[in-house]
């Protein structure tokens, strides 16, 4: 059972949480036994079953103490299959959480979810899919950094060591767009079927926006996106320039999709492209596999996709890790 | 610290080198590992990057404590 904090009434609650550090500065739902319950229920195991550790800390992440990040969070009960997927892949080895909350680098989850979970929990794949807006996006993203604080103990300037942080860090958290991409979906790349449910974690510096404009050579248009992509995500300044041996994401809007797709490239082929271009600092290829890449159809209609450079650092180059999101396995909760 | 902390786990003998902004998440580590003895040598900020003759100016200064924390080990 998790420690209760008693107060007055949910604004003194409020406080004690902002004053223990229980935050992630903004306010959030007051995590009461019955609304924590509710989200055990919606787990589908037991409050104390162990789903792993979180470090630095190396805090035991029980159902019940994720089902109160998720609460804090302004989770629903529909969320908790996401949620608890996302916290499994950070907690795998190849993530490592550990050496990224204490790094220095300014790095934060990127959650990517893929198949029909996408409808179930409601996550947005479109307009504005990492900002402000998605009920679902906002909240799984944020879920993870408040089990990340209370669970894994980070803390900025004693076991949070970034430099700077950046906004990702409340929670970044999309879907793939699968119904309009061109392109199979991310985790059937990766090995799952289409019809199962996964969630996909990195960790990733903030997103550099990456304009590009077709042109009317189809050819010479699309060589040229994937060199600016390439280029963006080996900019001077990036661990992947200067490290190298990391991933990457690249976040490929509709419009920028559709022109790759036009010129004959499939997801294989725009991670191959992609990591042929992308080179170090002093020369080297920037990543070891064209699987370093991740590629990901989201976003609005218009002229600018994403990329995100990574850490590049830790024992396992902070690698990305899919898992199973597990639907169906929810317990009835009282009053719905 | 991590490093110092896995070096130690293997029963060989270890002292962190930590500098003074990296004090305090020392302290978080090695309480995290259960480990708040490690064995650890406060050095001035930033050490990295500084050059092959700072680097040297603060080994002289600091070589006689990192041995005497080895030597509290025996």
């Amino acid at each position: 059972m998790s420690d209760l904090l008693e107060a007055v009434d949910e604004a003194a609650a409020l406080e004690r949480l902002h004053e223990l550090g229980c935050t992630d500065g903004l306010p959030v739902v007051i995590p009461t036994p019955p609304r924590v319950s509710r989200m055990v229920l919606a787990v589908g195991h037991a409050g104390e079953a162990v789903l792993g550790e979180m470090g630095p800390l190396n805090g035991v992440c029980t159902v019940e103490k994720l089902s109160v990040a998720a609460v804090m969070a302004g989770c629903l009960p529909d969320h908790m299959p996401v949620v608890v997927a996302a916290a499994l892949a950070i907690m795998d080895p190849e993530f490592d959480l550990a050496e990224m909350q204490g790094t220095t680098h300014a790095t934060a989850p990127l959650i990517i979810v893929n198949g029909p979970a996408r409808q179930m929990c409601g996550v947005a794949s479109s307009y504005g899919a990492l900002g402000p807006g998605h009920r679902a996006n906002a909240s799984i993203g944020r879920a993870i950094r408040l089990a990340m604080i209370n669970v894994g103990g980070a803390r900025p300037g004693t076991s949070d060591m970034a430099l700077l942080g950046h906004g990702g860090k409340f929670g970044q958290c999309l879907a793939e767009d699968e119904e309009h991409s061109p392109f199979s979906p991310l985790h059937v790349g990766r090995g799952f079927g289409a019809t199962e449910s996964t969630v996909t974690v990195i960790g990733t510096e903030p997103p550099q926006s990456v304009a590009h404009t077709p042109g009317s050579d189809l050819t010479e248009s699309s060589e040229r996106l994937l060199d600016t992509l390439a280029g963006s995500l080996t900019a001077p300044g990036t661990n992947n320039a200067w490290l190298g041996g990391g991933q990457a994401v690249v976040v490929i809007t509709p419009d920028h999709a559709g022109e790759l797709a036009l010129a004959g490239h499939d997801r294989s082929s725009i991670t191959a492209s992609i990591a042929e271009r992308a080179h170090t600092r002093d020369g080297r290829p920037a990543f070891r596999s064209t699987d370093d890449v991740v590629v990901v159809a989201a976003g609005g209609a218009g002229l600018y996709s994403y990329v995100f450079p990574t850490w590049c650092a830790g024992g396992h180059r902070n690698r990305a890790v899919t898992r199973i999101v597990e639907i169906g396995q929810a317990c009835a909760i009282p009053g719905t | 610290m991590r490093d110092a902390i896995n070096v130690a786990l293997r029963r060989i003998p270890a002292v962190a080198l930590v500098t003074d902004e990296f004090w305090a998440q020392g302290d978080f580590i090695a309480a995290s590992f259960g480990m708040p003895d490690v064995p650890r040598v406060r050095l001035p900020h930033p050490i990295a990057g500084t050059g092959s003759e700072n680097h040297r100016i603060v080994a002289e200064k600091v070589a006689a404590e990192i041995i005497d924390a080895l030597e509290m080990l025996r």
